[in-house]
Formats: structure tokens, C-alpha cells, sequence
């Protein structure tokens, strides 16, 4: 029964698939499944292999919004329906069903702006692991202050589980958001390198596109890199513009409780 | 809060309904008069995030009771512990009375087709699933209650109707029943059989709660969508089989269209009068 309800297309071609078939000629599904008053024993097996894929795209679509959008419902569904062939779900939850959305897609030759739609998932795949990520309460100004000045060199600031940073070729974010404003006036797909930084605070998900030197210093913090090192190498990369700057991205970075410890 | 007939003493919440993400909002700041809620368990045992946040608080207020999609009992898989691991973990934490899922299978060869497959109700598979109840009893440390899912097709190797396999089910593996009216009536359309003699059937102090909810007719036969308002057939079932079983706890199901919180309360708190014209019926026999 299972290898006809994994199957695409109407029940027909499902029962007389390769797969299915193997299993139980064509034939002699009424020697398995009993018909009903109005419905042959096909058609039964039927209500269940109609319902597979649609619950398979629902679940899809609300994980990656914004890709479903892009490509529309029937592009989309076709994309589900050979993604689910190759992955199937192993889970007991549905949660898990798009973890390798992005990089299917990425394999997918032929698919109408790859690249784009490979950087959209993976924007969207941050969004749905941030929203679920453990809840790790944000660093306190108690522990900042208890941090010696000489200790700051070799600190270590450690990112709450619900924060990710991801650099793009393409300006997802804000194709993102113009799905999320339903505002159809979206951005142009053009390659255009972008940095977004994901996190949650107090429970919501919020996403905050980042010019590429702060980036690249809160992707070093991330990485674990000492402090005094990171905070050296941000003020080289700012050419004698001064501090001012990397204070203002680490008190913001803060404030938005996007660090849970300091390690010394 | 009373105790009802049911042979482990849980109690009859009296009416609740399930906890549904669209009504986090009124339910954490209205803090409506919710006699329990009943949470899909999937949807909270891997999320650290707003959903468990929410329910805690909500857990911190109401009787809270488990339901699952994904226990796939009836299946040949080996039982996923790491899943059953995880699902007393969130019982523990919610406090919930009581743990449930389905009578059915959701896929083989690790695979999970997230459907509430139908069983074939034979000698063999009777074994088999009784054997994993009593597994499942024992890694949730709880006994387990399992609903009739509502089913479209119907196996050839059946030896017995699902009513009696349910009924050596819970003798066999002492597990409990989520007696699903509208599921019964969703069925007995499909099957073309009599969803009293199904209701009349079953060992009343076995039934631990009651589920309710609206279906799409197509015809030729019924999809458990729940989707819409409970009919009144169902209804008169419901009470059908209150009458033998006593209150007990009722939950209304609405999954998808899903309206405001209070329209949905609304339609759970039917049960109410349906509970109390029986009582009353019954009281006036007496």
C-alpha cells in the first residue's frame, strides 16, 4: 500500500508504477483491499495516495514560503514531488522533511534561477532551525561587567543556539520580506553579495542584513575567535577610522541577544 | 473535575480543545475558561523555541493531554525509541495525563508517509500490536491510549471488524481507548457498516476520552478533514455512547479552516448538553 501512495500521479499510473507493481500486480489489488458500495478497491487506495503529495507540498510550503512563491504552485509541487521521491520522509516529524531542500535544489539542473532559489532556502532553512533552536538566555550586563579588562584579549563570546549568519550571492532577505509584506513589487533577482544574520529574541525570529565588515567580525566571534584578535583584525579592515564603530556593532549585537556567555 | 467509569481512575476534564497555533494569542492574553487542552505531540518534541514557550504557560494553567501521529504502532518498523524517548520527556514536562495516537501504521523501511494508514485486523497483527503496546506502556511509564483513526480502504485478510479487534486489543495489551465519534461515523460511511453497532460494542471502562469534529462528504465517501462544525448525526452518536460510558473527557478537533478561538469553543461546549441530557435522561430512568 505504501509503495502506491508514494507514488506521483493519479492511482492508476501508481499502482501500475514500477515500485508498486513489484509488489502486487495490478491486477489483484481486489484480492487485497475489499471495494466499497461506491468505490473500487483502486479508488480506495486511491483516497490515500491523492492526500501523500499535497501534505507532502502544505508542509514545504510552510517551511519555505518564499521559494513556493518564486516558483508558483505548480512549479513548486513538481519540485516537492521529485524531492520527496529522492528524500523521503524518515522522521516522525514533518520538521525534519526539508532539511535537504536546499541542496536538492542545488542539484536541480534546469530549475529557473538555481543560484537564487539555492541562497532563498537556505535563508529559509535558518529561519525554520533559529525558530526551533533551544532557548538560551541572552548575555547580562552582570557578566559582561564581571569580565577583568585584562581577560578581554583571550575571551571567547558564545552565540545563543538560535542565532545563524549566512552570506548570499543574492539579496534574499529582502526578497523574502516582500513575500512576507505580500508585496508583490519584489526586488530584482540580480547577483549581488548579501550577509543576513538570523536570530531569535524573546521568541520571535528576526532576520538583519549586515554590511560585510561587521559580518565579518561577528562571523569571527561566532567561530570562536579570541576577542582581542577579532576586535584587531575589524579594526584593520577599517583603516584608522577608529573604534567607534566596532563598539557600536558589539553593543548592538548585545542588545539584540545575540550572545549568551563570555568563556575566559 | 470528576472521576469517570474508565478502569485507571483518569479523571473527566470535562471539555477541552486542541491547542492550536493560530490561538496561542487569545489563549496566553483572554486566558479563556478551557476545562483541558490537548497538544499534538510531534509538534513540540523538538523545538526549544515559541511553541514550547507557549506551552508551558499554558500547561502552567490547564490539564494538559498528548496526541500523536507518529507512534506508527501497527507498522513492522522496530519502535522508534528515540521518538518514544522524546514523548515521555514532553509528558514529564507538560505534566500531561495522559499519552495517546492511533490505531494504524505511518510507513515501513524507515520510511514515514505521515498518514494514518488502515490495519488489516488479523490474529497476526492483533499479536504483533498488542506486543507494542505494552512496550510503548512501559518506556512512557504510562498506559497508552490509542484512537480509531477514520479509514477509506479496507484489507481482504480481515478476520474480525475493527471493533473487535480493538476490544481484544485492550484486553490483551490493557491499553486504553480514544474513542474518536466522528472517526466511528467517517468509517461506518466508507465501510457502509453501523457505527452503533461499533459504538455498542465497546467495553465503555476502557474509553478515556472522546474525540469530536468535523469531515468533508464527498459522495462517495468521507474524508476526516476537520475542517468544519460537528454534525448532528455525530452528535447523537456521541451521546449514544455516553450513555454507556459516563462523562468523559471531549475534545473538539479543528485542524484546518480553522476559525477564532471562541467559535471554536464554542462548538466543543456543545458536548456539554449533550453530557447533561444524558445524565438528566438517566437520572429520570433511575
Amino acid at each position: 500500500m505504501q509503495a502506491v501512495v508514494e507514488q506521483p500521479g493519479t492511482v492508476d499510473e501508481a499502482v501500475a508504477s514500477g515500485e508498486a507493481s513489484a509488489l502486487l500486480d495490478p491486477a489483484d489489488v481486489g484480492r487485497v483491499v475489499r471495494a466499497s458500495a461506491t468505490l473500487t478497491p483502486v479508488e480506495r487506495v486511491g483516497v490515500y495516495q491523492g492526500m501523500y503529495l499535497l501534505r507532502m507540498v502544505e508542509a514545504l510550503q510552510g517551511d519555505y514560503p518564499a521559494v513556493a512563491h518564486f516558483l508558483g504552485d505548480d512549479a513548486f509541487a513538481e519540485l516537492v514531488t521529485r524531492y520527496v521521491r529522492a528524500h523521503p520522509s524518515t522522521s516522525y516529524t514533518l520538521n525534519r522533511l526539508g532539511n535537504r531542500f536546499p541542496d536538492f535544489i542545488r542539484e536541480s539542473r534546469g530549475l529557473r534561477r538555481r543560484g537564487f532559489l539555492v541562497d532563498l532556502a537556505r535563508l529559509e532553512m535558518a529561519v525554520t532551525q533559529v525558530f526551533d533552536a533551544p532557548e538560551t538566555p541572552p548575555l547580562t550586563a552582570e557578566a559582561i561587567a564581571a569580565v577583568r579588562e585584562d581577560e578581554w584579549p583571550n575571551a571567547v563570546l558564545e552565540p545563543i543556539a538560535a542565532l545563524r549568519a549566512l552570506s548570499f550571492a543574492h539579496p534574499v532577505n529582502a526578497y523574502l520580506q516582500s513575500v512576507k509584506d505580500d508585496d508583490h513589487d519584489h526586488p530584482a533577482v540580480t547577483r549581488n553579495g548579501t550577509r543576513v544574520v538570523v536570530w531569535r529574541k524573546r521568541f520571535e525570529v528576526w532576520r538583519l542584513d549586515v554590511e560585510e565588515k561587521p559580518f565579518a567580525l561577528l562571523q569571527a566571534l561566532l567561530k570562536g575567535q579570541p576577542f582581542g584578535k577579532a576586535v584587531a583584525r575589524a579594526a584593520e579592515d577599517l583603516k584608522g577610522v577608529g573604534g567607534e564603530p566596532i563598539y557600536r556593532w558589539l553593543r548592538d549585537w548585545v542588545a539584540e541577544g545575540m550572545f549568551a556567555a563570555i568563556r575566559r | 473535575m470528576t472521576s469517570s467509569r474508565n478502569r485507571w481512575g483518569f479523571p473527566d476534564l470535562g471539555v477541552g480543545v486542541g491547542l492550536r497555533t493560530s490561538h496561542y494569542p487569545h489563549i496566553l492574553e483572554r486566558k479563556p475558561d478551557v476545562d483541558f487542552f490537548e497538544v499534538l505531540s510531534e509538534n513540540y518534541l523538538d523545538t526549544g523555541g515559541r511553541p514550547m514557550h507557549v506551552l508551558e504557560q499554558v500547561a502552567d494553567r490547564y490539564p494538559i493531554v498528548m496526541h500523536g501521529v507518529s507512534m506508527s504502532i501497527g507498522s513492522t518498523d522496530p519502535l522508534d525509541r528515540e521518538y518514544l524517548g522524546k514523548l515521555k520527556a514532553l509528558a514529564d514536562r507538560t505534566r500531561a495525563l495522559w499519552v495517546s495516537d492511533h490505531l494504524c501504521w505511518t510507513g515501513v523501511a524507515g520510511r514515514n508517509t505521515h498518514d494514518l494508514l488502515p490495519m488489516p485486523y488479523t490474529e497476526e497483527a492483533l499479536r504483533h500490536v498488542a506486543s507494542r503496546v505494552r512496550a510503548v506502556s512501559d518506556a512512557l511509564e504510562r498506559p497508552l491510549m490509542l484512537e480509531n483513526a477514520s479509514t477509506y480502504a479496507e484489507f481482504t485478510a480481515s478476520t474480525m471488524t475493527e471493533q473487535e479487534f480493538f476490544g481484544r486489543l485492550m484486553e490483551d495489551a490493557d491499553c486504553g481507548m480514544l474513542l474518536d465519534v466522528n472517526n466511528v461515523y467517517v468509517s461506518a460511511f466508507n465501510h457502509g457498516t453501523d457505527p452503533k453497532a461499533y459504538l455498542d460494542a465497546i467495553d465503555p471502562s476502557r474509553v478515556a476520552q472522546y474525540h469530536l469534529a468535523g469531515h468533508t462528504n464527498k459522495g462517495t465517501h468521507i474524508i476526516d478533514t476537520h475542517n468544519d462544525h460537528v454534525i448532528d448525526p455525530v452528535w447523537e452518536l456521541y451521546r449514544r455512547s455516553v450513555a454507556r460510558t459516563g462523562d468523559v473527557a471531549t475534545l473538539l478537533e479543528w485542524d484546518a479552516d480553522i476559525p477564532e478561538f471562541e467559535i471554536v469553543h464554542a462548538e466543543a461546549r456543545k458536548a456539554l448538553a449533550y453530557r447533561s441530557h444524558v445524565n438528566e435522561t438517566v437520572r429520570a430512568a433511575s
